[in-house]
């Protein structure tokens, strides 16, 4: 379901959460840092402005089954 | 709950490419400025992830490439839909402005040589389509806006204007993660919201999976219709075609390329159909394509095989211009469009202008004015603005509109806070509901009841049944249960969903003819009748009162 985040990249800097137009990424607490990850996954539009703006390079996009194959 | 009271100059609903334009437009004229949106201005509304195509004259010295040409190809595909008076000034005089503005800002429409990649399609007489890399531009936008320190609201959802003594003197809204209420009491306001999707059932079954934002829900068209504002052009069905499983915008693109529309039977059905082939109108590209399926010839495709190598590098190089991960898309649905077609299907509908140079939304006058005092439009929630091109223009034009009212009023006297605190737990019902239906229920029933009922192909007997099921899923809204901020805004938005659908009914059935099929398609009154209906239906909300009139354009 996209975006995938890559948490060995990602640094909790929190801005695809503050860009998202869906309003779909949020940031939690894991393990003591702040870590973003996709809370209303139907309502992403796939626009890519969070692996756009994504300054680690730490989300890529990974479209559904139900897109890929109908 | 946290209250925000905030004033200024002019208020900015809708942070998308129009009303950041009309934020610009606003400040450089001297005005304080708010903007609030749902999203993050940098990223928000139909370019928020990219675009690679703006229309334009440029007199560069063909016959066709002029003021004049211009508009007699809007007057050819838009077919009355659009005052020419108001194109001329909301456009046309905006136009050199505007190019020169998106060069300003950092996101220019030239290619790096400095020259413009020009192409035609949608029936347009010469190349008027300027293909250009437009990744950055909403986050140029944004900088832009900030930098003219203008307030920015980012995560505010506005719900209602503020009216008093009859004109509209702000806005009220909330902050979709906080909660917190915001009261904005301005002189002036300009909604910038878009068009409404997420109207009708879509065929790539997630119905977020729209060609434009499916965050756009007609929110501001309904809020100025509540405060009195007219709407026209609202019975418009619009569509278009993208890729089967994907409604990545690439039709500009794929098209101006030179892309060949295909069936399965391996006919060019277009250039059979249509004296300008694959080159011709949206609405007759779609309606021909309707028909190819209903005669059993579909799946449909996209032929680019025969494009010539520059072209085609071309192509691959810009087509993540317009939806920055169709180029992954294609990749993971291993599409080549070197060596096979690729399956495309007609849109989801959407309400939205009939063209890509006439709008539909809250009607305006040649200073981008709506029909009540201190209102503004722009953009696709406006009846004279369209398109990429319609914003950039248009947004910058209501921005200094408003700004100039702005400043010809004497101190602004706002609505009493009294009323206003009552509304606000109006608006905060869903959340405090101890049960209710989720606003996804309510929502997927409205989408199959304007797909069976209010579609592409309209008769008097199907709108009615379609108005009175709507009006039975509308005695369910007030059961709505939000148990977050986040399902409040989808809920509030769900309601501007059912009254556009409403708006769409109901002046669809007053249109007794059909025009620029099938985006207003009345299998009952299926001739265009240029002698009754050439012009603009104009609707408007008086109380509980809603009326229909016909204003020509000639």
């Amino acid at each position: 379901m996209p975006p995938t985040f890559y948490m060995k990249k990602c640094t909790g800097c929190g801005l695809c959460d503050s860009i998202c137009p869906a309003d779909a990424i949020y940031m939690k607490e894991f393990e003591d840092t702040s870590v973003p990850y996709l809370k209303y996954p139907d309502e992403c539009w796939h626009c890519g402005s969070c692996r756009q703006d994504c300054p680690e390079g730490a989300i890529e996009i990974q479209f559904p089954p139900d897109m890929l194959c109908i | 709950m946290e209250l925000i009271d905030l004033s200024a100059d002019v208020l900015i609903i809708g942070g998308g490419l129009a009303g950041t334009n009309a934020a610009m437009g606003a400040a450089e004229k001297g005005a304080s400025v708010l903007v609030a949106d749902k999203g993050n201005i940098n990223r928000s509304g139909d370019i928020g992830g990219g675009v690679d195509h703006f229309m334009a004259f440029l007199n560069e010295g063909q016959e066709w490439d002029t003021q004049n040409a211009f508009l007699d190809y809007v007057e050819t595909i838009g077919r009355g839909t659009g005052h020419l008076s108001i194109i001329e000034s909301v456009y046309c005089a905006e136009l050199p402005d505007a190019i020169e503005r998106m060069a300003r800002i950092g996101n220019p429409l030239t290619q790096a040589d400095g020259s413009f990649y020009r192409t035609q399609s949608m029936g347009q007489p010469g190349t008027y389509w300027i293909n250009f890399n437009g990744k950055r531009l909403k986050p140029c936008l944004g900088k832009a806006v900030r930098k003219l320190g203008c307030t920015v609201l980012d995560k505010v959802m506005m719900v209602n204007l503020l009216t008093h003594q009859d004109a509209v003197v702000g806005g009220i809204g909330f902050h979709i993660r906080s909660g917190s209420f915001y009261i904005l009491q301005t002189k002036a306001t300009v909604i910038a919201t878009g068009n409404t999707n997420r109207l009708y059932e879509n065929p790539r079954i997630n119905p977020f999976n729209t060609w434009l934002c499916p965050f756009d829900t007609g929110d501001g068209q309904i809020m100025a219709l509540n405060a009195g504002a007219a709407l026209t052009n609202m019975e418009y069905m619009r569509m278009t075609l993208l890729p089967k499983g994907f409604a990545a915008p690439g039709f500009n693109a794929l098209v101006g390329m030179g892309g060949r529309f295909l069936n399965s039977l391996g006919e060019y059905y277009m250039e059979k159909h249509h004296p300008m082939g694959n080159r011709a109108p949206r609405y007759e590209v779609v309606y021909f394509t309707l028909e190819e399926i209903r005669k059993g010839h579909g799946p449909i495709y996209i032929d680019c095989r025969h494009l010539n190598e520059d072209d085609l590098i071309h192509l691959e190089a810009s087509l993540g211009y317009d939806k920055d991960t169709l180029p992954d898309y294609f990749e993971q649905r291993k599409e080549d469009l070197r060596t096979k077609p690729v399956e495309i299907t007609v849109s989801e509908g959407m309400q939205a202008g009939p063209t890509e140079v006439t709008g539909s939304g809250i009607k305006i006058d040649k200073d981008s004015a709506a029909t009540v005092p201190g209102l503004f439009a722009c953009g696709d929630a406006s009846d004279h603005n369209r398109c990429v091109h319609g914003a950039v223009t248009g947004g910058y034009k209501a921005g200094k509109s408003a700004a100039t009212y702005a400043k010809g009023l004497a101190h602004g006297d706002g609505a009493p806070k009294s009323i206003i605190r009552e509304e606000i737990d109006l608006f905060m019902k869903p959340l405090h509901r101890p049960s209710g239906y989720p606003y996804r229920q309510i929502e997927d029933a409205i989408r199959k009841i304007m797909a069976e009922h209010v579609g592409p192909m309209r008769t008097k007997g199907s709108l009615k049944c379609g108005l009175e099921k709507l009006q039975r899923i509308e005695s369910y809204l007030d059961e709505m249960k939000a148990t977050n901020f986040h399902e409040l805004m989808r809920a509030h938005e769900t309601r501007s969903i059912l009254s556009v659908g409403k708006v769409m009914a109901t002046t669809a059935l007053f249109r007794t003819e059909s025009r620029n099929k099938p985006y207003h398609h009345r299998l009952d009154f299926p001739d265009t009748d240029n002698t009754n209906w050439c012009g603009l239906v104009v609707f408007r909300k008086d109380g509980d009162r809603l009326s229909c009139s016909f204003e020509p354009t000639n």
